[in-house]
């Protein structure tokens, strides 16, 4: 009598078991632009939460060098039928993304569903500036995540010993700071530094209300000439050439050269007293200095004191549901989306990084924790947002071939910083450079 | 017959305490310290990458020269997080197969262009090796279409295929087939051996050098793919390694030497092995082609 | 564009090939007639090989005289390359001499379906992974076109004329052949200096030559990642070792006077185990009677070694000026990859790398294919221009 029923378990827990094997979990593949364990191992340990939850599906996260690669590494994988369901496509590949129909809106895909396996989209929670921003010909496109600004971090305790007691707010006040700081004892070999990447041309363009291209920046129709060689251009470069000749500024080195981490290095080995950066790593510069007994305080991107501020541009990139998933696929890659950017998620990842935290209901969270009173630092970038004007110009550029657009802005740059070429001049080359692309662009691209 | 004639040369040339000195330092003391320097020069960029990879950053930073407590670390996010090891096994795969068929390839072009009269040959010849001129790099945009035309995009096929017969290959064997004794191919036709029988019964047990030295360069070379790889391999599944290092370099955000420099040295280990394996076979299989 | 140019081209062709292989043939003592027929069909063949796919476009009425220019050397370059193999076959053909090389082994197997079998693998791959995408990247250079998008648009020979004006073009070509002959020139001559001294009988020489050749298999990308840690802005080795010996502190990567040496270094560091392994090698064949005879005479070591070592080596040093310098020219790429990306002010974009940044990064495959075309034919130049040089500098000795 034992023995059958022991039989008859274990035929039952057999029974049980075989489907569980039968039926093979729906994969759902993601690529990210990040390899860093802070970024790329957050998302695998989002993954792995997911999977737990949805034993139907499995969500491989895979990490590609930087945005620029990615973007490579999409059309490649277009071209031969590879693509995962998920694309981490960095804000200038708008276009493209548009232009290519790789993709897929995400309001298309959710149709009248507001979830997918329980998991609540709310599209209403996600804050004012970025859902603006994914909103495209009035449907929501693509799906925010790693939203960021370009901000300014200040070592304040070279600053507090030269007599400057708060981060400079212009670029004037920069000068006048840096004059202090470079006639210490004990002065850095360098004032500050930027990671030269077109980013912060485009973001100190967009602070003097200057447009990037033509047809509302590319928003009200499609962008059929870049205009950024405009005196706001120019300012932009000539204040950069200014500050480099004074030996304030440190070049740190063409983008394909790591410029981002030799930044980073330079402000943590304290070769510069200040540096633009994007607020994506707030976590980072703040642990920096903690690390290293100096204090760090973010502020606002400073500013032309001529022409003002207008107000900053969104960064960062969003997640696009790839086109032409099975039905299964893409309801999985909807639900795994769902979930990433999910308050709690949206919370912790902004506490991760220094990201925004994209929803109202993730900053009531954290706001609810005390979180931004500690960490004032990690307020900056949504404050810089929030309190921005909306403008064609703050809204950011839209416009095909951007990524390598921009790539010829970050040369022009490298050339006034490591050349005695007027800055003029310079922009005035690259800009029609970048009218060749972008007109055999369109050639291709528009109807 | 050198040694002696030039330790003449330099005797007659000494000196009291200059030949004193002499006879204190080793033989050729001049030669020991110039090879001392080049080999520590040329040791020291791999020395210091194997220091590096067991530190952190502020270790590396603060010019330590002895090994960092990091080495554990650093090896997490090699082979768990950005699993490398996956990376070298592909390489190895795509290594393993292109070294085999460019070897069976090569042999029987070898036998073909020496063992054979037929109409055309020298023309195929030319034909062959016009191709040495012709680098896949450039090639890599329209060989990028067209593997993809094929299907095979995002396969090992698509980084073996196309790499498995060449120019060197096939006169690497050619050469060293002319230079055998006549003898060897007249006593196999007395025996009434077909052509494969006397290709893998005659010349192979006498080709071992030549396999080797084929097998070396085509180890290395398919082992060192780097563009091609990027191009028609998307994700990490059948990725090769040198690409999977690129997820070390911590792309915008702080780089962490320790990781990089771990996985440069190991995806440089198979190579190694392989190359101080076969150094014999290299070296006297491009003998046999030099003597021509 | 005159519609009756691509008869007026034919016909020129026809007349030039006629003209120039029944000349030919009659100096071979051969029919001038059977010459001047092969040679008006290949000259026609040959002036169209470009032309024809072309359509003739650069010599629409909107063209500029560099378009013309171009489309005129395109005429010529694909008349030589049928013209001038189809003479050399015809000849051998008309003196009677059967398709057949010189070699021959007395052992020869019978048989003329087995040799085309047993070369039909590496045939098939050439064709298809060689030959046929060097032709489609000629197509593909004379299109406007991008991976994505809706359609491609024919633009004739500008990806070609345009570069003439590109300042960047130029100072890419101009880097890329100052790193190669940099790369070439220390490389080599490190390389013979320290093999010299591990050649020598002295203790220990089997345990150095194996601590010198090993770079070689060490891959470029990897020498880029080490080489990355070296030359590292703030906390590089090598300014480190600079900063406390010689109070030195040079921007390697940041600097584009100084980039292309990390390139450069980098190169010759990967490069230099197989150098040595082949000088190793050579110094082997290098007489050890003459050497003797020569030391007897009184020449000094130097004088030895410049005299009859440095010329006895020549094959070898020949050999390896061509490894090197496409080493140079292409497998700096995953070195430039992961050490400079090309900056700073693209003072280490090669040529090669360049083609990789339009075609790839910048998704303009026309104009990658232009220049990959025109790198092509700069490397099948150089490498004429070193069989020139070297058959006449060679030393074939022993």
């Amino acid at each position: 009598m034992l023995k059958f029923k022991t039989l008859v378990v274990a035929l039952l827990a057999l029974l049980a078991v075989v489907p569980a094997f039968a039926q093979d979990a729906v994969d759902v593949k993601v690529w990210i632009a990040f390899t860093d364990a802070g970024r790329l191992g957050w998302a695998q340990e989002r993954a792995a939460e997911f999977n737990a939850l949805f034993p139907q599906y499995n969500v491989t996260v895979e990490g590609y060098a930087n945005y620029e690669e990615l973007f490579a590494a999409t059309a490649l994988a277009a071209e031969q039928n590879s693509l995962p369901a998920i694309v981490q496509y960095f804000e200038v590949a708008t276009q493209d993304a548009r232009d290519s129909g790789y993709f897929k809106s995400i309001a298309e895909a959710l149709g009248d569903r507001t979830e997918v396996n329980g998991q609540a989209f709310n599209l209403d929670d996600i804050i004012g500036p970025v859902a603006a921003y994914y909103t495209l010909d009035g449907q929501f496109t693509s799906m925010p995540w790693n939203t960021s600004s370009a901000i300014w971090f200040s070592n304040m305790t070279i600053l507090n010993a030269a007599g400057v007691d708060a981060p400079p707010a212009t670029w004037d006040e920069v000068e006048a700071a840096c004059e202090k700081v470079m006639a210490l004892d004990s002065a850095p070999e360098y004032c500050f530094t930027f990671p030269n990447h077109g980013w912060f041309f485009e973001q100190w363009l967009a602070q003097q209300n200057a447009e990037f291209a033509n047809n509302g920046n590319g928003r009200d129709a499609r962008a059929t000439e870049v205009t950024f060689a405009s005196d706001a251009g120019v300012a932009v470069l000539a204040w950069l050439d200014d500050m480099a000749q004074k030996g304030y500024l440190y070049y740190s080195g063409a983008q394909g050269g790591a410029s981002w981490s030799t930044v980073d290095q330079a402000f943590s080995s304290q070769q510069v007293a200040m540096t633009a950066y994007s607020s994506s790593d707030t976590a980072v510069y703040t642990q920096v200095g903690v690390d290293n007994g100096f204090e760090v305080l973010a502020s606002f991107l400073p500013y032309n004191d001529d022409t003002g501020w207008t107000g900053n541009l969104i960064g960062g990139a969003s997640l696009w549901l790839v086109n032409g998933l099975a039905a299964e696929v893409e309801d999985g890659a909807l639900t795994f989306l769902a979930f990433m950017t999910n308050t709690e998620n949206a919370a912790t990842w902004h506490q991760t990084t220094g990201y925004i935290a994209i929803r109202t209901s993730a900053n009531e969270l954290l706001a609810g924790e005390g979180w931004f009173e500690t960490n004032p630092n990690f307020s900056v970038a949504a404050d810089q947002l929030a309190t921005s004007t909306v403008t064609s110009a703050t809204r950011g550029a839209i416009l095909g071939a951007f990524p390598a657009i921009r790539n010829v802005v970050t040369a022009a740059v490298d050339t006034v910083l490591l050349t005695d070429s007027a800055p003029a001049d310079v922009l005035a080359q690259a800009q029609a450079d970048a009218n060749v692309i972008l007109e055999e662009y369109n050639l291709l691209n528009a109807e | 017959m050198t040694v002696r004639t030039q330790d003449r040369v330099a005797v007659a040339g000494d000196q009291g305490v200059l030949a004193a000195l002499k006879r204190l330092l080793p033989k050729r003391w001049y030669a020991h310290l110039v090879l001392w320097i080049a080999c520590g020069l040329i040791g020291f960029p791999l020395f210091y990458a194997i220091l590096v990879s067991t530190q952190n950053n502020s270790e590396v930073f603060a010019y330590q020269f002895t090994p960092g407590a990091n080495f554990y670390a650093n090896w997490d996010v090699v082979f768990n997080i950005s699993k490398l090891s996956a990376y070298m096994v592909n390489s190895l795969i795509i290594a393993a197969a292109v070294t085999t068929g460019k070897v069976i390839l090569s042999l029987l072009a070898g036998l073909a262009f020496v063992y054979f009269r037929f109409p055309g040959k020298w023309l195929v010849f030319g034909f062959v090796l016009i191709t040495l001129m012709m680098p896949t790099e450039i090639l890599i945009i329209a060989l990028f279409r067209f593997v993809n035309s094929l299907g095979w995009g995002n396969t090992y096929i698509a980084l073996i295929v196309p790499f498995i017969a060449s120019a060197t290959g096939s006169f690497l064997f050619r050469q060293h087939f002319a230079n055998l004794p006549a003898e060897l191919s007249e006593a196999a036709q007395l025996d009434g051996a077909t052509p494969l029988q006397f290709l893998f019964r005659v010349l192979v047990p006498v080709s071992w050098n030549t396999i080797g030295a084929l097998t070396v360069i085509q180890f290395v070379y398919v082992w060192n793919f780097y563009l091609w790889p990027a191009l028609i391999i998307q994700g990490q599944e059948r990725q090769v390694v040198q690409v999977g290092l690129r997820t070390l370099l911590g792309g915008d955000s702080a780089v962490r030497f320790g990781p990089m420099m771990l996985g440069a040295v190991a995806a440089s280990i198979p190579p190694l092995i392989i190359f101080l394996l076969l150094q014999k076979q290299f070296m006297s299989g491009f003998a046999i082609t030099r003597d021509k | 564009m005159d519609s009756s140019l691509p008869l007026l081209v034919a016909v020129l062709g026809a007349v030039l090939g006629g003209g120039l292989l029944g000349w030919s043939f009659r100096r071979a003592s051969q029919s001038p007639a059977l010459g001047a027929g092969i040679g008006a069909v290949a000259g026609v063949f040959g002036v169209g090989l470009f032309m024809a796919p072309l359509n003739f476009c650069t010599f629409e009425a909107d063209r500029t005289t560099a378009d013309n220019v171009f489309g005129v050397l395109l005429i010529a370059a694909g008349f030589l390359l049928i013209v001038l193999p189809v003479r050399w076959v015809a000849l051998r053909l008309a003196a009677g001499q059967r398709l057949i090389g010189a070699q021959s082994t007395p052992g020869a197997f019978k048989g003329t379906v087995l040799p085309w079998l047993f070369l039909l693998p590496t045939l098939t791959v050439l064709v298809l992974f060689l030959y046929y995408p060097s032709f489609d990247t000629f197509r593909l250079s004379t299109l406007l076109a991008r991976l994505g998008t809706p359609r491609t648009a024919f633009v004739c020979v500008n990806n070609y004329t345009r570069l003439i004006a590109d300042t960047s073009y130029l100072n890419s070509l101009v880097l890329t052949l100052l790193i190669s002959a940099a790369i070439v020139v220390i490389g080599l001559v490190l390389s013979l200096t320290v093999a010299n001294f591990a050649y020598q009988p002295i203790k220990g020489a089997k345990i150095y030559r194996a601590l010198l050749v090993w770079p070689y298999a060490i891959s470029p990308a990897v020498a880029g990642v080490i080489f990355l840690i070296l030359f590292n802005p703030t906390g590089g080795i090598i300014n480190y070792f600079l900063g406390s010996l010689f109070n030195l502190k040079i921007p390697w990567l940041n600097d584009p006077a100084f980039a292309p040496w990390a390139i450069i270094l980098a190169s010759v560091w990967k490069s230099m185990g197989y150098n040595i392994l082949f000088y190793l090698a050579g110094l082997q064949n290098v007489p050890n009677d003459l050497l003797e005879a020569a030391a007897i005479d009184g020449a000094n070591a130097l004088q030895r070694f410049v005299r009859i070592v440095v010329p006895m080596l020549s094959p070898i040093t020949f050999f390896l000026v061509i490894t090197n310098m496409t080493y140079a020219f292409f497998d700096t790429f995953g070195t430039i990859d992961y050490l400079t990306g090309g900056g700073p002010l693209s003072s280490t974009t090669t040529l090669m790398y360049r083609i990789y940044q339009v075609g790839i990064r910048n998704n303009d495959l026309g104009k990658a294919s232009a220049e990959s075309i025109i790198l092509f034919v700069l490397v099948i130049g150089l490498t004429y221009l070193q069989f020139r040089g070297g058959e006449r500098r060679v030393s074939y000795g022993a």
